[in-house]
């Protein structure tokens, strides 16, 4: 990365999973509202369905999501049936119309449910969705937690994808983030998944993590490459502490500084390449032959909550407790704790909690942010048509400064903005500098 | 109606002499009730309901304009995105109705049988495909000639396409049965609409009804698995409801 960048390293900046950010959620959205944007779905209109499972048998220190831990399977099974309750209630609104192509089952930890509690969700899904052979199934696995025929019988059931957390495979970054897994043991899953007839594995690995130096991560990036996923993201740890309490058992002195942080990547994009790999987005990589790299070639890559995605419906249905859906503009997300979600689907009501509505100028700038993010290139006159003058101004101020800096070119006619290409990992930063919602002082994480 | 033999649960044969029209197809033979029937005489019937309400005139012209036309198995006679200037009238056989998504795989629609009608109206860009299941026989009216032929005789397309399904039909049906709560229900309900379509009884309160499309399809338009549809048919034959089923027909205990 050039000199004149690493000012760009340490500026926090959205992930820009959604636009706008989980940050800008609040209460006017709700039941009743998200119930009307369920009704208002197409007959036929794709639909991907995302299936949060906030259990974890262990917590993991880094970790940033929606998650308990939970040792007694027992307290599992009301979960069970509470989203079999909330499918049918979706199922109501949607009243045959919809159809899901795509399927995720994220966490927490997924296979802390055992396959026949996932079957039981599938089920109902089938039944009060819809559900045909050619919609893809993809499930996040925590590798500890896999028995001998778990892998086996989610192929049975249709699963095709699978991402395992993988994280770091040095023993002495495990131990600092409480998450104790041996080479042996992901060479199992990769074993058993293969042999389950699954082509689409996927790794995920972190970066910024309390030990971790540049020859660590180099060994954690061999091993991955030896086992042969077919993609990996590589995501970057935020040391949020404040807004995450259980970080704080992450000793803070043994995280990378930002210049490291950055030769983490570096490394690791380099050896990716070398590999064969193709580098999807800012965080991604996938053999060019995987789905991911055919859409980023196609020019379909999309962003979700999950990353960078080949994801081609447009609606998604998140069911669970903390889950996101998003529909025709408007992103409602359920209730966060367990015992909200499965109060409020007892009652008989959507568990939504809060949202936000899209505005016009939201929808221009979430088209040009994922432009950035996903194409490295974007066409701005929208955006500086819809927002105001001093705005617009701070705009073209902060585009001319990372324009000197060699970070984008940037066209004042037609308004084009592109990406240098050794610039990628900056696409966050460029995307921050046109987004009029960013205001002062929010937590993020840092771009690099 | 006649035009309805194919559609209601009738039994009652057909013995008109083939005589009225040229089909131009060598074998336009089809099973209706229980006696076999000259799909040209069906035809007769149609023209006849359209002849109702057109002067003479019209009535030529309509006859000068309409063409049948046999349609191979798997041929398409409507085609997603392409224009369509003609309604046609399904004689023989069966169609699968599919739209393609936007990430490129096929959504089954709905299904047309004999009797029913496909192209009800004019389009620069037809929203769904139309395939043949098996070897069928279209009848095939130009729009522009029914609208002309309408204005002397005010109403006639409208009363013609009264008397079958069209499309938008098939869509209402499938929106119900996508709500259709158990899987049980949604194959029961769909096997009941193929015996109202092209059913014939067989005595002792079972309709016999033989159908083209795969179970690939079936599942697909009833947004099931296909291991979900295979085991539900099992449970509706152990229940009774199905007698039998095969790769091309199914016969089915109805409630009498």
């Amino acid at each position: 990365m050039r000199e004149q960048w690493h000012k760009y390293q340490a500026r926090p900046a959205p992930r820009y999973t959604s636009y706008p950010s989980a940050l800008s959620f609040n209460d006017t959205v709700g039941p009743e509202r998200y119930g009307r944007a369920l009704s208002a779905i197409g007959l036929y209109e794709s639909l991907s369905l995302y299936i949060h499972v906030p259990f974890c048998a262990q917590l993991c220190w880094y970790c940033g999501c929606n998650m308990r831990v939970e040792n007694r399977y027992n307290r599992v099974m009301p979960y069970v049936l509470s989203l079999q309750d909330e499918i049918r209630m979706v199922g109501g609104l949607l009243g045959g119309r919809g159809r899901p192509i795509s399927l995720h089952f994220g966490g927490g930890t997924p296979n802390f449910l055992q396959p026949a509690d996932i079957e039981r969700i599938l089920d109902a899904i089938e039944m009060e969705l819809g559900l045909t052979d050619d919609a893809r199934l993809a499930i996040e696995l925590d590798p500890r937690l896999v028995g001998d025929g778990d892998i086996a019988a989610l192929a049975a059931l249709g699963f095709s994808r699978i991402s395992l957390g993988v994280q770091d495979f040095d023993p002495r970054v495990q131990k600092a983030i409480n998450r104790i897994q041996s080479f042996e043991m992901i060479e199992n899953c990769v074993g058993l998944a293969r042999a389950a007839g699954i082509n689409d594995l996927s790794f995920d690995l972190l970066y910024g993590l309390p030990h971790q130096t540049e020859a660590s991560f180099a060994e954690t990036i061999a091993k991955a490459i030896s086992l042969s996923p077919d993609r990996l993201a590589i995501f970057g740890y935020a040391h949020l502490p404040e807004v995450l309490p259980r970080q704080r058992l992450i000793d803070a002195g043994a995280l990378p500084g930002p210049t490291a942080r950055v030769d983490l990547t570096s490394t690791a994009d380099e050896m990716l390449i070398a590999a064969g790999y193709q580098r999807i987005g800012f965080d991604h990589y996938a053999k060019p032959d995987n789905p991911l790299a055919v859409a980023l070639r196609e020019g379909r890559l999309r962003r979700n909550f999950q990353g960078f995605t080949d994801e081609i419906a447009r609606a998604t249905i998140g069911l669970g407790a903390s889950a996101v859906s998003f529909v025709n503009g408007l992103y409602a997300q359920n209730e966060k704790s367990v015992k909200d979600y499965q109060d409020a689907v007892a009652e008989r009501r959507l568990p939504c909690a809060q949202g936000v509505v899209r505005t016009a100028l939201d929808n221009v700038c979430a088209a040009a942010i994922a432009d950035l993010l996903c194409r490295s290139r974007a066409d701005l006159s929208g955006v500086f048509a819809g927002v105001g003058e001093t705005h617009r101004r701070r705009m073209s101020a902060r585009l001319e400064k990372l324009e000197r800096d060699g970070v984008i070119k940037f066209n004042q006619i037609d308004k084009i903005v592109q990406i240098a290409p050794d610039a990628y990992g900056l696409s966050r930063v460029v995307a921050a500098a046109i987004d009029p919602r960013l205001e002062a002082g929010a937590v993020l994480s840092k771009a690099v | 109606m006649q035009f309805q033999a194919g559609r209601a649960l009738a039994s009652d044969t057909d013995t008109v002499d083939s005589k009225a029209v040229d089909t131009g197809a060598v074998d336009c033979e089809v099973k209706t009730g229980s006696a076999r029937a000259g799909s040209c005489d069906l035809c007769d019937v149609r023209e006849r309901s359209i002849c109702i309400d057109l002067d003479p005139r019209a009535m030529q012209k309509v006859e000068r304009t309409m063409a049948r036309r046999a349609v191979a198995k798997n041929r398409a006679i409507l085609s997603e995105g392409e224009p369509n200037d003609s309604l046609y009238i399904v004689l023989r056989g069966s169609f699968r109705l599919s739209k393609l998504l936007e990430d490129g795989r096929r959504q089954v629609t709905g299904f047309i049988f004999q009797g029913d009608f496909l192209g009800v109206r004019h389009t620069e860009q037809s929203a769904y495909t139309a395939e043949a299941l098996e070897d069928s026989l279209v009848c095939c009216f130009p729009h522009r000639f029914l609208d002309e032929a309408a204005e002397t005789s005010p109403g006639v397309k409208d009363r013609l396409i009264a008397k079958g399904q069209t499309e938008y039909h098939k869509a209402q049906d499938h929106i119900v049965l996508l709500g259709k709560k158990t899987a049980e229900e949604r194959v029961a309900s769909f096997m009941k609409t193929l015996a109202e379509a092209v059913g014939r009884e067989r005595g002792g309160g079972y309709v016999e009804a033989p159908f083209a499309m795969s179970r690939q399809d079936i599942a697909d338009y009833l947004g099931l698995r296909l291991e979900t549809l295979s085991r539900t048919l099992s449970a509706l034959k152990k229940k009774g409801f199905i007698d039998s089923i095969n790769r091309k027909s199914v016969i089915l205990k109805l409630e009498l």
